[in-house]
């Protein structure tokens, strides 16, 4: 996480538009994460939080707005007049890591493999770096024994926590989680938040789509609250969660709440 | 009835002419070897052309689609002849491409792997394609979000599992250009078809022709059964892979 140290915001997203086809995913989204941050965004499904996600790391690059890594403008809009030529992808992707709602482990690899593949192939290092990295990693979230497996021959819990491993792999210095704990068994959850607690408290700056109020309140320095492809209320998790404005932010927690 | 045992199951006529019905299979079975393994490297070549991301390579996607329509539906014979009737009047060409004598095998022979490679390259295209389309959109999209460029997602990541899964389907077109070999009788290579023919015009008799058609089941049943354990072992895989992610 050394390198950047500039007085500004680590992740700064202005006036983000989205679409797909005819439908308008994101009408004008602006937000900002300071260093270490964790921010954890909310909202029903269809609200467009995922594919706020997608377009940080440029999966989705938006039609218009900017977006700003460590103070580099990485992407002014696919119908900007830079277009694609402006968007900075290598880096962007090495400082970004994203992990996904259906961990899209490498099927053909094992945990330790699915981990080292990016370092040696993308960052050039040698295998046995990155295998004593990525051992390392895997250690960190709970999977010394797994080093071997293949993904099939994982629980849910343990593929996602790969998945981390994977990501942090590359040595990002933001991380974002694309409803990681969504598509896992009740019982598998907590495995998955407790790595993700680890990283938040190591000081990593997050990006968290979740439906889990309670990582939102506990780890969450800054709760995000979406609808209809914008940010309805956003603030510390004692506010919006607890004395939320406005009236869609009531009714979407009061229906997860009645859970 | 005897009579037509006589015309296409006559042993002894069969055991008098084996040597030269098998080595024109042999030639057969270098032939299918070698633009085989031609096709599956062309064939995986143009896959890739044609999976290539965003508007600058608009054109070669193009390029490769008309190729691949081209070569699908033009007959193989057609291509036989076309390249073997008028590549050697080409001055333009070197002579070594004009007249290929490679590792000491006639220009004909090579005249042969060229139009079955063009033709069945396309074919494999097409299979490569499915298998690399049938590889869910998280994988790319994973591979790309670690940093990799779409030629590496490509080479580590979505390759290794399309070609698995289009292993099967793949053999089955080598066994049809196996059998589509047979064609190059019509360029005056020895194959097999073409020393049965001579014998059945010489003789009256089939039975050459029948035992070069015992050879090739020889080695095409065994394949066919390989394709179908294949196939049912791929299905019965226990295949935890993401489904396709769809945006949003």
């Amino acid at each position: 996480m050394e390198g950047f140290d500039g007085g500004g915001p680590m992740l700064k997203l202005e006036n983000i538009h989205k679409r797909f086809g005819r439908l308008e995913v994101l009408r004008g989204v602006d937000l900002e994460v300071k260093r270490g941050e964790v921010v954890c965004v909310l909202g029903p499904s269809g609200s467009g939080k995922s594919t706020l996600l997608r377009c940080v790391n440029l999966l989705e690059p938006p039609e218009q707005g900017e977006i700003f890594v460590e103070g580099r403008d990485i992407c002014k809009g696919s119908e900007s007049p830079a277009g694609e030529a402006g968007w900075e992808l290598d880096f962007v992707r090495q400082r970004v890591g994203i992990v996904f709602q259906q961990f899209n482990l490498f099927p053909q690899k094992t945990a330790l493999e699915n981990v080292t593949l990016a370092p040696e192939k993308v960052l050039g290092r040698k295998a046995e770096e990155a295998r004593s990295k990525g051992t390392a990693l895997l250690e960190r979230v709970g999977l010394a024994e797994k080093l071997n497996e293949y993904p099939e021959r994982l629980s849910g819990g343990q593929q996602q926590r790969v998945a981390i491993a994977r990501a942090l792999a590359m040595d990002p210095h933001v991380m974002l989680f694309d409803e990681v704990t969504s598509a896992l068994d009740p019982e598998l959850v907590k495995e998955v938040l407790d790595a993700m607690r680890e990283l938040a408290a190591e000081g990593m700056t997050m990006i968290v789509v979740t439906h889990e109020l309670g990582f939102a309140r506990e780890v969450g320095d800054q709760v995000v609250f979406m609808d209809e492809g914008v940010i309805v209320e956003q603030g510390p998790p004692s506010q919006v969660l607890d004395a939320p404005r406005e009236e869609r932010t009531k009714k979407f927690l009061g229906l997860v709440l009645e859970r | 009835m005897q009579e037509f045992i006589n015309q296409y199951f006559d042993v002894g006529f069969m055991v008098d002419h084996f040597d030269e019905v098998l080595e024109g299979f042999w030639l057969t079975v270098q032939i299918s070897i070698v633009a085989g393994i031609l096709s599956l490297i062309w064939g995986l070549i143009l896959a890739q052309l044609r999976q290539l991301p965003g508007k600058g390579f608009l054109p070669v996607r193009f390029a490769t689609i008309a190729y691949i329509d081209i070569f699908r539906g033009v007959p193989l014979l057609i291509m036989i002849l076309l390249i073997s009737g008028s590549i050697p009047s080409l001055q333009f060409l070197p002579e070594w491409l004009r007249i290929p004598q490679w590792f000491g095998k006639p220009d004909n022979f090579w005249f042969g792997v060229f139009a079955i490679t063009i033709t069945y390259g396309a074919y494999m295209a097409e299979v490569y394609r499915s298998g690399i389309e049938s590889v869910p959109r998280g994988q790319m999209e994973a591979a790309r979000s670690l940093g990799m460029s779409h030629r590496q997602a490509m080479r580590n990541v979505i390759l290794p599992q399309a070609v698995r899964k289009v292993f099967a389907p793949l053999l089955n077109d080598f066994i049809a250009l196996m059998k589509d070999t047979t064609l190059v009788s019509a360029i005056a290579l020895s194959e097999v078809a073409l020393v049965g023919r001579d014998l059945q015009s010489d003789t009256l008799n089939s039975s050459a022709l029948t035992l070069g058609a015992i050879l090739f089941l020889l080695v095409t049943l065994p394949l066919a059964r390989l394709v179908d354990r294949l196939i049912s072992r791929e299905q019965g895989r226990f295949t935890r892979g993401a489904p396709r992610v769809e945006a949003l």
